[in-house]
């Protein structure tokens, strides 16, 4: 079990233009994105709970207050609903603002506001307005967070249209996801798992965007495909690694955003392993490994050489106490469990 | 009020009961697809927040607001008829028919789209606020609601957060006693909306909101004050809906009457423009000329195309396509 301040084992891409790359951690990528983004767009403008003075419950607006001032980066009282429909009344007239929810579990507290208002808004006025908001928040377990503080909430959006999910499981792809995510004329609610936060990795310098619906290939490898995302990607790498003792060759995807899915690149590399193992931390039924492995099926049965292998959370709440919720979150050696199967259960 | 400016009232409130008239009827004909929720009892109110709202401001309109939508195409250069074949779910409705009664909207005429999910609006409006007055410009953004609608707790989320930043947001509520059947005073700790309100710390007002000449002059008031960068102001208009329930009417019958006789705003707004000098005849003229309107823009309505198939996929991101079947 990874407790919320062990670094993750991987690092960020290459992908980056010009600038210099250094190591830094997945906070302070994600602050150097908003602080970039608040230069070049007059229009973004930060908001939520204790986000101003003291930078966020995760330090991640920290410093942007002092130097943006209050108006564009401004506290807001327990009302998520406002916060994000503030958010949607303002990118309805061309502003480009960023919310932070505390913790993803409050999403409940604004839902109809992303899910009736933001993601449809662009449909049923049939593109007359366009809703360009991100919505940050801090989702995850593995700290003990408890049932309200812990969960993964991709799934409560999976079935929304209109709505962008982003979930970046490295410093270099939270830095060039988020940046991508301001820039984008569509609502996003961007994942950041609170296990990632402390995480280290190489992030290039600068103004850097990384493209939203677009997987990355974290590890090449020929026998098995694992699709993960945020901390199951580390996770995955790690298992990969043990695999390759046993000398099995594992490919990790890295999906990073999660609707829409880049299903041509997850294609791609089942047509060449024909085995998967689909790695997601939300409860599993009807969750992405859901999503993913009917889509595999639908897609490349001809090519599969075993079923789908799916890794979740088990379908329960998640508990307080570290050994119950160390039952119910998946890790590594759950991965490690599902590769071993995908490669024994196959043709 | 002098004659002149009563007039253009009296013509706009007739408009909105043609409309709904016609409307009702091609409902019931089955020439409408989805629900119907119509103004019709509450013409005085709409009448004179379309009289101030400009197209640089924005509105929400609640579900019975086909009316106020109406006059500021009207006002603001647009089209009723695409009002009205909206409504029909066709092409050339103001969302390709896309929204129907219960979304539609157009930005270039300051309406801001009415949302099914009642009152959702009174959260986003904030935002059109805010964004007006980080901008400095003196426009308004008017949420218009319901008194059930008031039960939400977007309601008070949206009155505070107005309050402390002192956005230029006016809340229109159009109290007409009931949601759905509930009376308002067992929905809520008041009858009394604006007793809600009071705490926020601004100006809230009560009137009579089937009185033309009241509900213009208290929303100048209101709309001069956010212009001014005051802050926010909210006005809870007491008004009557002829619609019943699904069920029937369920009001006694001294209610009805009272309110669509004795109290109704067109009667009212007639007597009193024939005390300032119009004459039976030319109000005459005033209503005929709007149910023909109204005719024209049904028959329009009917008379247009249905949607190109490929708009059911069409626009559900700006950034991707959404494939068909
Ligand atoms: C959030 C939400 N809850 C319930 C409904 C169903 N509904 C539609 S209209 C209505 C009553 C609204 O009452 P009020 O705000 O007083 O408006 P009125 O119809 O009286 O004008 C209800 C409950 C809805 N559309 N949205
Ligand atoms: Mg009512």
């Amino acid at each position: 079990m990874i407790a919320a301040n062990t670094p993750a084992s991987v690092d960020g891409p290459t992908d980056g233009p010009g600038g210099k790359k250094s190591k830094t951690t997945f906070v302070r990528a994600l602050n150097d994105a908003l602080d970039l983004g608040m230069e070049r767009f007059p229009e973004m403008f930060l908001i939520g709970e204790d986000i101003a003075e003291m930078g966020g419950d995760f330090s991640v607006t920290k410093g942007l207050w002092a130097k943006y001032g209050q108006e564009r980066v401004r506290d807001t009282p327990l009302s998520e609903a406002a916060i994000v429909g503030t958010c949607v009344g303002s990118s309805m007239v061309g502003m480009r603002p960023v919310a932070e929810i505390m913790f993803a579990d409050f999403v409940g507290e604004c839902y109809d506001q992303i899910v009736n208002t933001a993601a449809k808004m662009h449909y049923m006025f049939d593109g007359q307005f366009k809703a360009p908001l991100v919505i940050r928040t801090a989702c995850g377990g593995g700290f003990g967070g408890g049932p309200h503080h812990s969960q993964s909430v991709e799934g409560w959006f999976m079935n929304v249209p209109g709505i962008v999910i982003v979930a970046p499981s490295n410093p270099a792809d939270a830095k060039g996801l988020l940046l991508s995510s301001i820039e984008s004329d569509d609502p996003v609610l961007f994942l950041e798992h609170k296990a990632l936060y402390r995480a280290r990795g190489e992030v290039p310098g600068g103004y850097h965007t990384t493209p939203l619906g677009r997987a990355s290939v974290a590890r090449q490898g020929t026998d098995v495909t694992v699709v993960a995302t945020m901390r199951m990607v580390p996770m995955a790498l790690t298992a990969a690694e043990e695999a390759a003792k046993e000398g099995v060759s594992v490919e990790v995807v890295d999906l990073r955003t999660i609707r829409p899915y880049d299903a041509a690149t997850i294609l791609e590399s089942v047509a060449k392993t024909g085995r998967v193992v689909v790695a997601n931390e939300a409860p599993k039924t009807g969750g992405l490994g859901a999503e993913l492995s009917a889509r595999i099926h639908e897609e490349c049965f001809a090519e599969l050489l075993g079923p789908v292998v799916r890794v979740d959370g088990l379908d329960t709440p998640i508990p307080f106490s570290v050994p119950l919720e160390e039952v119910v979150l998946p890790d590594e050696a759950d991965i490690s469990a599902a590769i071993g199967e995908a490669m024994r259960n196959s043709r | 009020m002098d004659l002149a400016m009563m007039l253009d009232l009296y013509r706009d409130m007739w408009l909105i009961r043609a409309f709904e008239l016609g409307l009702e009827r091609e409902f019931k004909q089955g020439n409408v697809p989805g629900m119907l929720h119509t103004g019709l009892g509450q013409e005085a109110t709409q009448a004179a927040l379309a009289a101030h709202l400009e197209a640089s401001d924005c509105f929400f309109p609640d579900h019975r607001c086909h009316g106020i939508n109406v006059l500021a195409q009207q006002r603001h250069g647009g089209d009723g008829e695409r009002i009205m074949a909206e409504l029909f779910g066709r092409a050339t409705g103001v969302c390709s028919g896309k929204g129907g009664s219960l979304h539609s909207a157009d930005p270039a005429v300051g309406n801001f789209g009415c949302n099914a999910v009642e009152g959702a609006y009174m959260a986003t409006v904030l935002g059109v606020a805010l964004a007006s007055k980080l901008r400095e410009e003196p426009a308004v953004a008017c949420a218009i609601i319901g008194d059930g609608t008031c039960g939400r707790g977007e309601f008070h989320e949206s009155l505070n957060m107005a309050a402390i930043w002192d956005l230029p947001v006016l809340y229109a509520c159009l109290n007409n006693g009931y949601a759905i059947m509930t009376p308002v005073g067992q929905g809520h700790a008041s009858a009394d909306i604006v007793d809600l309100a009071r705490g926020y710390g601004f100006p809230c007002e009560q009137l009579d909101g089937n009185d033309i000449e009241e509900c213009y002059d208290k929303i100048e008031n209101a709309v001069a004050h956010i212009r001014a960068g005051k802050g926010p102001y909210f006005l809870e208009f007491k008004t009557w809906r002829w619609q019943a329930a699904f069920a029937g009417e369920f009001r006694p019958e001294s209610e009805v009457k009272y309110w669509k006789e004795d109290h109704d705003p067109i009667l009212m707004a007639g007597e009193k423009l024939v005390e300032l000098g119009a004459s039976v005849e030319e109000l005459g003229v005033i209503e005929k000329e709007a149910r023909e309107v109204t005719e024209e823009w049904i028959s329009y309505a009917k008379e247009s195309p249905m949607p190109d198939l490929a708009k059911a996929t069409a626009n559900v991101y700006v950034g991707w396509e959404v494939a068909g079947s």
